[in-house]
């Protein structure tokens, strides 16, 4: 079962702990994405899963079979570990064909000559590549030489496929498409996908499950919607988009079950400077804890100052300063009492500056985190 | 950890003591891809005591043989003769004109190199391809020839200058003459100025516009640009060809021996050659002496280059081919042509037509048409010694570039690719003969092969000049597959290894099969460095074992100047078949890449 498992990996530059002390365990057929800013250790990880650098402690097992383990000094050479990798830079030998890269993770363990031409060119017809197989490496685009790196990748049928940032050099057009296509042709061939990026959209739109790293640390793992939605700290919830962060004191907290087996939610009834109301956390807060409430800027909506708020609701009122239009949608920040408030809305609406309005929000997409 | 997921081998793993943890392939099948692992130890051990015996013996030696009372090979008693013989006012002569001359052929090598780059780089002067092959080709046509040549052009009685000059002018007056200091650093300058134009053009071409251009657009004039960035930006690249130029200054033999010796302006270099070869007693000791304190003047230049380039940042001018600024110099680039042509004319085309003319006639100098004969090329085809020395430069040269090349490259790839232990070691041994004039170096080896045991016959073989050759090729042969090595990225080795290669098919199937070039381009180098190769060679040969330009020298002593000619036009023939080779070669191989 190509299985991926990492258990207490760490790695040390020197004095930088460029990974420290992780535990992931990866299963069969899923994709899983490595996320965070640069230097956070996500592509040290992956580089010691492929066998690239080696962990100074800790197992990493691929498939049930252990192929690194600081302890004992296992450490099996990359060759052995049967994986296909697809580098950032795509990697592809300038001096070879395009066929001839292909082939290569085939011709490297002696495979008859019959059988590799079959399977490269079933490769290259995955990636719609098999027209280019004559073609010099170096005279292909971008888009075409990360075609090329993927059916390498995938020739061998490897047991894990490795992505370290593979759509970074593309522009922001064929990124898109090549993503889709990456989520369909890895659905399709079920196999165990680990992906290395810095763009948290990407990594929403193309994982089962995200991993959010910071300096050599796992913060958070799960759905790209938990992490979104349910991050677990301010870090988390400020890598995706720019939330509203507001400080509150808890007054009151009880848990309530959402319906999922072990993963109950708390309710907060909070105070913060001129308001009040409720929202949703992790983990149960003692009275007076010091929180963050995340509100993300699309989960507002502006109505007329005036208005009385439903139950359930939280209101702040504010002044608008500043509106960006954005085609789909308008960008509003509103100045409160506490804080500027960014607010996404509807483009359609019509939203002067200097207007004043209240700022609703519904207190089930208010998540409280430690402050 | 112990997780029932991970099911661990029963094997017992055995500790590596160099790398601190032991490596166990997972499967049988691949138990030859161990090989690397295991045998890195003994490998690396192998290529220490090598490098250790190219580099690190002959120093021991010189500094052995420099306290040592009595010639290689005979009892005597240490002592500090030598040394204590150094400190004479002729010697602080001898110092002054060896840093003097070089000093100054640097600084004006520098500013015509400059300009010619700059010609070549940044202006729409016509043919500039064309001229930078021209401008470079001085650097690898042997100094002896060119030497040779203008000896005969530059002599104040029967010189062709001057000789010319006087029937232009219908006076008596002599125009130039090369014995002299201007003719020493005049013949430097024609080695030293394309060697710094070959660091400096890069410089100019590789540097992105857009730095000189937000100068211009910030205010800054052309000139200003010019000074405030371009130059300053490539301050780095001029300094390290300034010193290392300087060094090769102080290196040098031909020039001072052909046009100094005679009138008397000795440098560290023939000094040495003078204690050992043109005095009754021969003072192996003093000679000694003056190689270690010479090698310790190069130590401490070394160490001012690394400390003045140490916080220097490389990265502005190197890596991405931009397309430069282009000047465009409307009438005036046919002047910055002729510029050009000039220096091509000077330092090549004028010292070859020389060669032609005097293999000719009866005595250079008197160019008569009764005076034509082909004697000359007679004499040399009916001279053995010529056949011997043109066998041994041949035989010295193939071997001695291959096995250069492959030390090199292995040393290149163990200190720019692995983290093994003793790397550094490794590179610093390979690196050691760069501080050692070929002069010195050779006295080290001379002592070096005469105290070996009589079971070991290296001394007054081949394998002396070979050893010798392969210890001063290294470093080139180090840079150049280092450079090579670091253009080609790291991620397409590792995706090799990823996709089921081993390290000796990586090595061979992405690593080699990229950088042949490289190796190409550093072999016929290594080969030029041979065939002109004279000041080791001339302490190492023996009856036998002499080189061509051992053979030149000795001929030329001897006033067979026309019959040196004949050897010189030989060897220019194979510069020039060489030289078109290397072009074409890497011309089809960039084109492709």
């Amino acid at each position: 079962m190509p299985n991926v498992a990492l258990q207490a990996v760490s790695r040390h530059f020197a004095e930088l702990k460029a990974v420290d002390n992780i535990d992931l365990a990866v299963s069969d057929g899923e994709f899983v994405t490595l996320l965070g800013p640069s230097g956070c250790g996500k592509t040290t990880t992956l580089r010691m899963i492929a066998g690239l650098e080696q962990n100074d402690s800790g197992s990493i097992a691929i498939g049930g079979r252990l192929v690194s383990d600081a302890a004992t000094g296992l450490f099996v050479p990359p060759e052995q570990r049967k994986l296909g990798m697809v580098f950032q830079s795509y990697a592809i030998w300038p001096h070879m064909t395009v066929f001839d890269n292909v082939a290569y993770p085939l011709s490297v363990r002696h495979v008859p000559k019959r059988e590799i031409a079959q399977r490269v060119t079933a490769a290259l017809r995955l990636v719609e590549m098999e027209r280019y197989a004559d073609r010099p490496a170096p005279a292909l685009s971008g888009g075409q030489q990360q075609r090329v790196a993927i059916a390498r990748a995938l020739v061998f049928e490897p047991e894990v496929l490795l992505l370290d940032e593979p759509l970074s050099n593309l522009d922001a057009r064929l990124r898109t498409v090549m993503g889709e296509e990456f989520r369909a042709l890895q659905r399709r061939l079920g196999i165990t996908t680990i992906y290395v990026t810095h763009d948290q959209e990407e990594a929403m739109a193309l994982s089962d499950r995200v991993v959010v790293m910071q300096r050599g640390r796992i913060h958070q793992v799960g759905t790209p919607e938990q992490v979104y939605r349910r991050p677990a700290s301010r870090d988390v919830a400020a890598f995706f988009g720019t939330p509203n962060l507001i400080e509150a004191i808890v007054t009151a907290s009880r848990p309530i079950s959402n319906g999922e087996a072990g993963n109950d939610e708390h309710v907060l009834a909070v105070q913060g400077t001129n308001w009040r109301g409720q929202c949703r956390a992790a983990a149960a807060f003692g009275e007076g804890d010091k929180v963050l409430v995340v509100i993300r800027p699309e989960d507002a909506t502006l109505i007329a100052d005036d208005a009385v708020l439903a139950d359930g609701q939280l209101g702040w009122r504010g002044r608008i300063v500043d509106g960006v239009f954005r085609g789909p949608r308008r960008s509003l920040a509103v100045q409160t009492d506490v804080l500027r408030f960014r607010v996404e809305c509807p483009a359609m609406r019509e939203m002067p500056t200097g207007d004043t309005a209240t700022i609703v929000v519904d207190s089930q997409n208010a998540w409280a985190i430690h402050a | 950890m112990g997780s029932a997921a991970l099911e661990r081998r029963s094997d017992a793993v055995t500790p590596d003591p160099l790398m601190g943890a032991g490596v166990r392939p997972a499967e049988a099948r691949a138990r030859w891809a161990r090989l690397p692992y295991l045998g890195r130890p003994a490998g690396i051990t192998l290529l220490l005591l090598l490098l250790a015996f190219l580099s690190l013996y002959p120093m021991v030696m010189l500094l052995y043989g420099s306290l040592h009372s009595t010639p290689p090979g005979i009892a005597g008693t240490f002592n500090l003769d030598g040394y204590a013989g150094l400190l004479t006012v002729q010697n602080l002569q001898i110092l002054a004109n060896t840093i003097g001359i070089s000093l100054i052929k640097t600084v004006l090598s520098m500013a015509l190199a400059i300009l010619l780059a700059w010609i070549v780089a940044r202006t729409d002067t016509p043919a500039r391809g064309t001229l930078e092959v021209l401008i470079t080709l001085p650097f690898f046509i042997p100094p002896i020839l060119t030497a040779t040549a203008w000896a005969m052009l530059g002599n104040a009685q029967v010189g062709t200058i001057n000789l010319a000059w006087r029937w232009i002018t219908g006076t008596d007056s002599t125009l130039v003459d090369v014995y002299s200091y201007g003719g020493v650093i005049w013949h430097m300058m024609q080695y030293s100025t394309p060697f710094i134009f070959l660091f400096v053009v890069d410089a100019f071409r590789a540097m992105d516009p857009a730095l000189e251009e937000s100068s211009r657009m910030s205010g800054a004039t052309r000139w200003q640009t010019f000074w405030r960035v371009t130059f300053a930006l490539m301050l780095p690249v001029t300094t390290s060809a300034f010193i290392l130029s300087f060094i090769r200054g102080m290196e040098g033999f031909e020039s001072a021996v052909f046009f100094g010796t005679p009138v008397n302006i000795k440098v560290i270099t023939t000094q040495i050659y003078d204690l050992i070869t043109q005095q009754a007693q021969p003072d192996y000791q003093g000679a000694t002496s003056f190689g270690f304190a010479a090698m310790a003047l190069m130590f401490l230049l070394l160490v001012l280059q690394s400390r003045l380039l140490r916080r220097r940042s490389f990265t502005t001018v190197t890596g991405k081919g931009y397309s430069p600024n282009v000047i465009r110099l409307g009438g005036l680039r046919w002047v910055t042509f002729a510029i050009c042509i000039a220096f091509f004319a000077a330092t090549v085309a004028l010292p070859i037509g020389q060669l032609l003319l005097s293999s000719f006639f009866q005595f250079f100098g008197f160019y008569q048409l009764d005076m034509l004969t082909l004697d000359h090329y007679r004499a040399v085809w009916a001279n053995d010694e010529f056949w011997t020395a043109l066998g041994n430069t041949m035989l010295l040269g193939v071997t001695g570039a291959t096995a250069t090349m492959v030390l090199g490259g292995i040393v290149a790839y163990v200190t720019t690719r692995t983290l093994w232990f003793g790397r550094r070691l490794i590179n610093l041994l390979a690196w050691l003969p760069w501080m050692m004039p070929g002069m010195v170096l050779g006295i080290g080896f001379l002592w070096g092969f005469a105290t070996l045991p009589h079971a070991i016959p290296i001394y007054g073989t081949l394998w002396a000049l070979l050893l010798a050759y392969v210890a001063l090729g290294t470093p080139v042969a180090v840079r150049v597959t280092s450079g090579a090595y670091q253009q080609i990225a790291r991620d397409l080795e590792e995706c090799s290894r990823v996709h089921g290669a081993g390290w000796w098919q990586t090595l061979g199937r992405v690593l080699v099969a990229l950088a042949w070039p490289a190796f190409a381009v550093g072999w016929v180098l290594v080969f030029f460095g041979i065939m002109r190769e004279l000041s080791a060679s001339i302490l190492l040969y023996s009856p036998g074992t002499q080189v061509l330009s051992v053979v030149m020298l000795k001929m030329w002593t001897s006033n067979r100047a026309e019959d040196v000619s004949v050897i010189g036009l030989l060897m220019v023939v194979m510069v020039l078949l060489f030289r078109w080779i290397q072009l074409r070669l890497i011309k089809t191989r960039i084109s492709t890449l």
